[in-house]
């Protein structure tokens, strides 16, 4: 049957396959019909299964049609066995492979700045690494959640205050109590402004933080002593604090909860609002996730799906993948407010030591706001505010006030 | 005739050309091979294969941690082997070198953790990766080669699967106790 087909040459049989024989060549697309080809496949197409990148100076294997760089396969043949790396087919040298310029034309077709391409290919590499970093770091942060939530469970019963005891976390009130449990403590394990270190810390330093919570979760089931009490004065080396959106700066649906905060005394203005712009860009993507399946039912958790939804549409979306790459100590403006009630500016610098001291000397947890910095909002855009608001309101989302304030 | 004469000289003269390669190329391979295993790194995390994983070790992108669960309905179900993955300079033209971590009680690996694999060793080829390493050990694990034992005792054990079963938990629990 096959035979008359087969070609035969005094040296060669080439026997061709069924499909081989039957198929009629693909008509060349000459209107202006587009083809789309996904990223990947395309990538995988141009790639060299050798290096994992584009095909440079492609070779290609003379009877199983595998392509490779050059540099690639020849070095592949000196080194290691003779045949093609793909299917092991004998290779006998490089004389087994010729140069496929086609392939060569084709890429510079479609990537006509290899360099270009390269430099995305880094950038991709690059970005990737840093998110598996912030993903190994949020997904500590979701075992410390957990880890708090049970904590949380024992103290709910008891009636202390929220905030206790957490060190460098809080618990903010969204309105929705039961959502502490789910998703209110993360920054436990949060990197934190209390060292002096930058948040972009390593997993091992996560894993150090961890254990130092580890024993508080442990000291409170153990005894059924509540945790230690702020009358009985910490050392100074810990500060407490209360955060709140500036009241005339945020809109109230923006970030209404206020904040609880722990952390040693000599980390500075920097240290927290970076710490803040990390857990904001982190609840942005929780909320996001959390958007759908939660769903309107409860009042709070709707009210912040909602808000995820509003607001991704134009930052936190768009920046999701990059948000936590970025995250920076520009971001927000930290204010106090001053005996006449103006919100003031805090200079990044000092040390929430000294602001206590300068501004606060009461012995209540430092009041601090905080506000996105914006272009139009300069940082002294605080004081030039009409004083018409004296004190700022309780955080219009509120529905348990703080029990530090009494 | 001619190909009798021609052979020896080819290999001769990619003999020196491996030797300059490997003499000129230090650094430029060195940052060739991080890109490759920065790539391996970032398909593996994407695919999120079930029962292997692996990540370096610290900042050391050529010493890689891996791991490997036993696969269902095999003496190793149930039990999750650690390995170290070793990358020399020559990769991926040369084979990483892969150790158990966790003691294996297994008919083709040793009391050191060595591993007896053709893939790992004569039949390496520059296409495998670490996730294709993972997966042959895996699918090792439930079909050893009994013919070249390196465990002898695992290899005569094999048909008796239960007293394997035993020998796995025991070698397995003796590294955690």
């Amino acid at each position: 049957m096959a035979a008359p087909v087969n070609v035969q040459t005094p040296s060669k049989t080439w026997e061709l396959s069924l499909y081989e024989l039957h198929r009629s060549p693909q008509e060349a697309i000459v209107d202006g019909t587009e083809v789309a080809v996904s990223p990947r496949s395309l990538h995988s197409e141009l790639m060299c299964p050798i290096c994992l990148d584009m095909l440079k100076n492609t070779m290609t294997t003379k009877e199983c049609l595998h392509r490779f760089c050059s540099d690639c396969i020849v070095t592949a043949l000196r080194s290691g066995n003779k045949e093609c790396p793909t299917c092991r087919k004998k290779l006998v040298s490089r004389r087994s492979l010729r140069r496929d310029s086609n392939f060569d034309a084709l890429i510079s077709k479609i990537y006509p700045s290899r360099d270009e391409y390269e430099a995305h290919q880094r950038s991709v590499l690059e970005r990737l690494n840093r998110l598996h970093n912030k993903e190994a770091l949020s997904s500590s942060i979701e075992e410390g959640l957990r880890q708090q939530a049970r904590y949380r469970n024992h103290r709910v019963k008891k009636p202390t205050q929220e905030s206790d005891n957490t060190t460098f976390s809080g618990g903010e009130d969204n309105g929705d109590s039961r959502s502490h449990l789910s998703h209110d403590s993360a920054p436990s394990n949060t990197p934190h402004p209390s060292g002096q270190t930058p948040p972009e810390a390593g997993p091992s330093r996560k894993r150090q933080r961890g254990s130092d919570d580890g024993s508080g979760p442990e000291a409170d089931s153990g005894s059924p002593t509540p945790p230690l009490r702020r009358n009985k004065e910490r050392p100074a080396s810990e500060i407490e604090l209360v955060f709140r959106p500036h009241p005339q700066l945020v809109h109230a649906q923006d970030y209404n909860q206020t904040r609880y905060v722990k952390t040693t005394a000599n980390a500075t203005v920097d240290h927290l609002s970076k710490y803040l712009a990390l857990r904001i860009a982190l609840e942005d993507r929780r909320t996001e996730g959390e958007a759908e399946d939660r769903g309107r039912e409860e009042e709070g958790g709707g009210q912040r799906g909602a808000e995820g939804g509003g607001e991704t549409g134009e930052t936190s979306r768009s920046g999701e993948g990059t948000t936590l790459g970025n995250i920076s100590e520009k971001q927000y403006t930290i204010y106090i407010t001053t005996r006449g009630g103006q919100f003031s500016t805090l200079n990044g610098s000092l040390t929430l030591e000294l602001v206590n001291e300068k501004y606060w000397k009461v012995r209540k947890p430092l009041e601090l706001y905080y506000a996105p910095t914006k272009d139009q909002q300069q940082p002294q855009a605080a004081q030039p505010l009409p004083p018409q608001l004296p004190a700022p309101p309780p955080p219009p989302q509120q529905k348990s006030p703080p029990q530090q304030e009494g | 005739m001619a190909s009798q004469n021609m052979d020896p000289a080819a290999t001769a003269a990619s003999a020196s050309a491996a030797l300059k390669g490997s003499e000129s190329g230090g650094s430029a391979a060195r940052g060739s091979v991080s890109k490759r295993l920065q790539q391996e790194l970032m398909t593996l995390m994407m695919s999120g294969d079930k029962g292997i994983s692996a990540f370096p070790e610290s900042d050391n992108l050529f010493k890689w941690v891996g791991t490997i669960d036993g696969a269902q309905g095999t003496v190793y179900e149930g039990l999750r082997y650690r390995l170290s993955l070793d990358f020399p300079a020559g990769y991926p033209y040369q084979a990483p070198r892969v150790k158990f971590v966790t003691p294996c009680f297994h008919p083709n690996v040793d009391d050191e953790g060595f591993i007896c694999l053709d893939i790992l060793r004569d039949k390496w080829s520059a296409l495998l990766d670490v996730r294709s390493i993972l997966l042959s050990i895996q699918s090792l694990l439930g079909e050893p080669n009994n013919e070249s034992p390196l465990n002898t005792t695992a290899a005569e054990l094999w048909n008796n699967q239960d007293a394997c079963r035993c020998y796995c938990i025991t070698t397995f629990r003796n590294v955690k106790g």
